[in-house]
């Protein structure tokens, strides 16, 4: 899979999780700028990449992506990775 | 020793000054680690308490390790039943009196902090059976568990951040204005303590014990009055109480090379009771979002998706209850976690209500209203102080100041 099918999958995970087709992935977005994105979306949103993917993220992964300094750019790279570790 | 008081700013000020200047870092952590000897000495009343806190703290660290090697959930299980039970002895829960005979309650072991400890063994437990944690020396383990900075009242550190600095150990602010403001926020967070907070609760409980006090019929504008002074007084105190307490350790921990996550952000300027729980007691709160809420909602989202969305509210209640009780072991922490529980399922609701009838569209529009976001800043404030009536003491004693309230209104409108 190439890096741009890759991020389009993801754009579409996105959108369907969060019901809306205005999203527009870009790396330094953060759980701020998608409206709705809380604790409860979050849980859906993993839960929906790694069905699509057929990965598992850890706890210690899951809250990570919720940190400080942690945006969607870390998350794409996050899944791109183990998607890769497949 | 009480973390703020004179006897802590001076052996501060003290070890800040000898740690520099030790080279080695093993032998930074050695001084650190007898300064946590020294507090826990001075915190456990009796042998009994030492060797529970010995089979607390190094169970968990054996069970981890050996999760770590070969995961296995049933081991996990066993273990963390048994690690909640014996807590739940230990800190002696109202509850447990209709279940144990009397004598099992009335140990003598009284080890401050636990509740902290077991959060962070439990995190520990977790992370290492799912590979996230590497090879954990029991050297870090227990210097992360007993460290003096997050031994009483946390913040409840990650084994992993713990060990980022732990292992450098080098203070965090390098520079001499840097270090100034460490010191500056340590005297803002004695400030808070021992000015603000004390004079809270100082005023909270002169007009709680003039209320409790009362003989007769109240007149109704002296009882608002009185009701409305509790109403704002108690939040205050915990606020400047606790995150002055946070102030302290989080710049004592940093003037000594260790650094400690933040635990409030401007909670009461919250718009919803969710966003409450990420600036409010923010360690408890994400711990609680990612070891319950998270592998709860997850678990029945995979199992039966269709049921997913009822049953969020189900773990919102899972969650919120849990918060109430781990706080304290009366019928009144319940309450306040089910007040909780009821606020934040209100506000997912809402935000349902409002995708479903307006859009996503409309529903962005909403949120940045500033008008909006007045309104429900007031309404959050309100509402989580309505919650913390419940928090002082037990359940009969909160519920005089509203018992007062409503006699001298339902008086005054009925006669």
């Amino acid at each position: 899979m190439s890096s741009d099918e890759f991020r389009s999958e993801m754009q579409l995970l996105f959108r369907q999780v969060f019901g809306d087709d205005a999203i527009e992935l870009q790396d330094e977005m953060t759980a701020a700028d998608i409206i709705g994105w809380d604790s409860l979306m979050h849980v859906n949103l993993v839960i929906a990449v790694e069905r699509h993917f057929g990965i598992k993220f850890a706890t210690a992964e899951i809250s990570g992506l919720k940190r400080d300094g942690q945006n969607v750019g870390t998350f794409l790279e996050l899944v791109a990775a183990k998607v890769g570790r497949r | 020793m009480a973390v703020g008081g004179l006897e802590f700013l001076v052996a501060l000020v003290v070890v800040s000054a000898i740690l520099p200047a030790l080279r080695a870092v093993r032998a930074r952590q050695g001084l650190l680690a007898a300064c946590s000897a020294g507090l826990l000495y001075s915190l456990l009343p009796n042998l009994i308490s030492w060797l529970t806190l010995g089979v607390f703290v190094l169970s968990g660290y054996a069970v981890g390790r050996a999760l770590r090697s070969r995961p296995r959930p049933a081991l996990a299980g066993s273990y963390l039943l048994v690690l909640v039970a014996a807590f739940l002895l230990l800190k002696q829960y109202s509850f447990l009196e209709l279940l144990l005979p009397a004598p099992w309650l009335d140990h003598p072991v009284a080890i401050v902090g636990l509740s902290y400890m077991l959060f962070r063994q439990i995190h520990f437990l977790v992370d290492s059976m799912q590979a996230q944690i590497d090879r954990p020396r029991i050297w870090d383990y227990l210097n992360y568990q007993l460290n003096p900075f997050t031994l009483v009242a946390g913040p409840i550190q990650r084994f992993q951040d713990f060990c980022g600095s732990w292992h450098r150990l080098e203070p965090v602010p390098a520079e001499r204005h840097e270090i100034l403001i460490t010191w500056l926020r340590i005297l803002l967070g004695s400030i808070k303590i021992a000015g603000l907070a004390a004079a809270c609760l100082f005023a909270h409980e002169k007009i709680f014990e003039r209320m409790a006090h009362y003989g007769g019929p109240v007149p109704p504008g002296t009882a608002v009055a009185q009701f409305a002074a509790l109403f704002y007084l108690y939040p205050l105190y915990l606020y400047f109480n606790f995150s002055g307490y946070c102030d302290i350790v989080i710049g004592a921990g940093a003037l000594l090379g260790l650094r400690l996550p933040e635990n409030f952000d401007r909670p009461y300027l919250s718009r919803n009771l969710l966003d409450f729980w990420t600036r409010w007691h923010q360690t408890l709160s994400f711990w609680i979002r990612d070891y319950l809420f998270t592998p709860t909602y997850k678990a029945i989202a995979e199992a039966r998706p269709t049921w997913a969305p009822s049953l969020a509210f189900a773990c919102y209640f899972l969650a919120f209850l849990f918060a109430g009780i781990w706080h304290g072991s009366t019928t009144n922490f319940v309450v306040f976690g089910l007040i909780h529980g009821v606020g934040a399922s209100v506000v997912k609701l809402w935000e349902m209500t409002l995708v479903r009838r307006r859009g996503r569209a409309y529903l962005r529009q909403y949120l940045q209203s500033r008008l909006v976001r007045t309104a429900a800043i007031v309404l959050t404030l309100h509402y989580a102080g309505f919650a913390l009536l419940f928090f002082p003491d037990r359940l009969e004693r909160c519920l005089i100041p509203l018992r007062v309230v409503a006699s001298s209104l339902r008086l005054a409108a009925f006669g």
